[in-house]
């Protein structure tokens, strides 16, 4: 294998990424880095796209020569906030090409540690927002939630909810991504904010009314003796106050 | 009495029941509602706590007159009966906006027992069966209602506990007269019995109110082996005593201990996970914990010729009994090194915390600093400064309550 100074630019799809590593793979090509196409790179670095293949079996092609396992592990990295994260999909590719699923145990390897370190991040806030998303009703009994996560789980906390409330409509919102998932009491499926609008929001009746009722219970609960306020804070952190309703009162309090 | 005024009293007056956990069962239906095995926290109140049920008593009146409990007879207090309708929409709404897991039901006593247990199962089963509620629920045995009945709850529900309150049969006597250890001991019997899949799928767990009568740690976890191992229960929960009530029988305190309680809850992880026995980290002379170390870094301590443990050769047994090391660490380890040898630059790349851990391990023959400093009054130190150090800027209690 031998290193190479280019970035090396992809079509900025999962699928597009996986193909550019298999290419260089392939060619024995270490990259610099990996970057999407909308990167801007600066007065030192140099970028490169090469000709890729598009093709859509490599997901099978990556299961077969490393694991089920290793390829639901590229997935959440892929969707991960990082930004290197190209770079350690390569990586953790590459060995695991070699090891399969004994991978998991080698975290003295190269971007192992790192790897498994960003999946576990990526679980860790897909578990937090099962909780923590909340919905509204709106009229025409849909529920509706927005969310604003700092890795690309839409698609992971669907699946929850597709289970949880199957005989509901539901849509949830990503407003970081612009990203819809929207559920028919049958399938759910993803969708950028372009391409659909919301045409009301307007909340249902009782929706004022089960909230303050919520909130109250929300107020009612704590211990006051025990107040601990960091410890509210290290479980459910200020960055996700934002739309779990309850809190709206002590955003207000410290503003 | 609007709705909003019931639950803010119905709230508060299940409050100090500490179980919130939602695990350990695996619940579909074909209505709403699912389970999740892990659990899911949905919020977190001022205090820290997790709120993952919506815990609530069915009514706060009662017949009993036990002196800790904010619904003893004798108090003047607001009173407040939830009809099976209002549980079952205040359920419902809640669950359908993701505010909760499920429901806990807890109830005081009115008229009897069983009349009580009726008025739960009533509750339970519109949910279940008429809204066709596949959440989780966590409902309270009453004690002294009759098997019938607590067979009809347990299979509605995924947990079914009831309380001990207090750890010894004195202690009960003296604050809580009408209740009687051993109708505790019958439903956890029962319970126990006849768990399955379709009875209590979740287990059962109970709760211990600390600091309200004399009893010391020894006593505690004394009753808490006892019961993992007569009625395996899953949890045992401790809770720190509030004076919620004035009485020359309860003792006057200024905070609650939850340092204390804290150390019970990291005691119970050692009986349940960790392989130890209680007689190891306690005994008659010293019957209660060390608060300024934790229940393992004193153990280990006071059993300095076990360690220092090399990391690439020793048991998971062995593993566990290091200060620092948790389950997750304890396998992770076992499951690398068989692919390399570990030293402590590893140790850090597979995330391993090693704060305490340090003092306690060699990797590949080697210790993490010069060996005549595995000395027990050094490690001592370092470890109450740690200690120290972490208590005031984090995390100090609750850790645990998942």
């Amino acid at each position: 294998m031998k290193k190479s100074n280019y970035i090396f630019l992809y079509n900025n799809e999962f699928i597009d990424l996986l193909n550019l590593i298999k290419l260089l793979i392939k060619k024995r090509i270490i990259p610099l880095n990996i970057k999407n196409d909308k990167y801007q790179a600066n007065l030192f670095e140099e970028t490169l796209k090469l000709d890729y293949e598009q093709d859509d079996n490599i997901i099978n092609e990556i299961i077969k020569a490393s694991s089920k396992e290793v390829f639901n592990t590229i997935y959440k990295i892929f969707l991960s906030n990082k930004d290197d994260k190209e770079i350690i999909i390569y990586y953790f590719l590459l060995q695991s090409f070699k090891y399969k699923n004994k991978i998991f145990y080698m975290r003295n390897l190269c971007g192992v540690n790192e790897a498994l370190k960003i999946t576990k991040y990526v679980e860790h806030e897909t578990h937090k927002f099962k909780g923590f998303l909340r919905f509204k009703e709106l009229k025409g009994n849909i529920l509706y939630a927005e969310i604003e996560p700092e890795n690309n789980i839409l698609f992971f906390v669907s699946k929850h909810f597709q289970r949880r409330l199957k005989n509901e409509y539901w849509i949830i919102e990503d407003k970081k991504r612009n990203l819809l998932s929207i559920y028919d009491k049958n399938k759910f499926f993803l969708t950028s904010t372009e391409n659909f609008t919301l045409m009301q929001k307007e909340l249902s009746e009782c929706e004022e009314d089960v909230l303050e009722l919520w909130k109250s219970f929300y107020k009612t609960i704590a211990i006051k003796e025990r107040t601990n306020e960091r410890c509210r804070m290290n479980f459910m952190p200020k960055k996700y106050w934002k739309y779990i309703i309850e809190m709206s009162d002590e955003i207000e309090k410290n503003s | 009495m609007d709705l909003k005024e019931k639950l803010t009293i119905l709230a508060d007056s299940a409050k100090y029941d500490a179980s919130c956990s939602s695990s350990g069962s695996n619940r579909k239906s074909n209505g709403i509602g699912n389970t999740a095995v892990a659990g899911i926290c949905h919020s977190f109140s001022a205090d820290g706590r997790c709120i993952s049920l919506l815990k609530i008593l069915l009514t706060n009146c009662c017949i009993y007159d036990c002196k800790y409990c904010l619904n003893r007879r004798t108090n003047n207090i607001k009173r407040a009966t939830f009809t099976s309708l209002e549980i079952c929409s205040i359920t419902m709404n809640f669950y359908r906006r993701n505010y909760i897991e499920g429901l806990f039901i807890s109830s005081g006593i009115i008229k009897s027992p069983d009349y009580t247990m009726n008025l739960i199962i009533d509750a339970i089963s519109l949910l279940r069966n008429k809204y066709h509620f596949g959440g989780y629920i966590h409902a309270k045995a009453i004690p002294g209602a009759s098997d019938v009945l607590i067979k009809k709850l347990g299979l509605l529900v995924d947990r079914l506990s009831a309380n001990v309150e207090l750890p010894t049969e004195e202690g009960l006597k003296l604050l809580a007269p009408n209740k009687e250890s051993d109708k505790v001991d019958k439903i956890m019997n029962y319970v126990n019995k006849n768990k399955s899949n379709k009875f209590v799928p979740a287990g059962q767990s109970t709760q211990m109110i600390i600091g309200a009568t004399s009893e010391n740690d020894l006593d505690i976890m004394t009753k808490s082996s006892k019961l993992y191992e007569n009625h395996k229960l899953k949890r045992v929960f401790y809770s720190a005593y509030i004076p919620v009530n004035k009485d020359n029988l309860l003792p006057t305190l200024d905070k609650p201990p939850l340092l204390r309680e804290h150390r019970l809850y990291q005691a119970d992880w050692l009986l349940r996970y960790y392989n130890f026995k209680v007689d190891e980290i306690l005994d008659k002379d010293n019957p209660n914990f060390n608060l300024l170390l934790d229940p393992k870094a004193n153990w280990a301590l006071k059993h300095l010729e076990e360690f220092p443990k090399e990391i690439n050769t020793c048991s998971y047994l062995d593993l566990l009994k290091i200060p620092g090391i948790g389950v997750t660490s304890a396998k992770r380890i076992i499951s690398s090194r068989k692919y390399f040898t570990i030293d402590f630059k590893d140790l850090k790349k597979m995330g391993i915390v090693l704060k305490r851990a340090k003092y306690f391990i060699t990797c590949n023959k080697k210790y993490f600093t010069s060996e005549n400093m595995f000395n027990k009054k050094i490690i001592e130190r370092n470890l109450i400064l740690e200690e120290t150090i972490e208590k005031n800027t984090n995390i100090e209690q609750l850790t645990l309550f998942k």
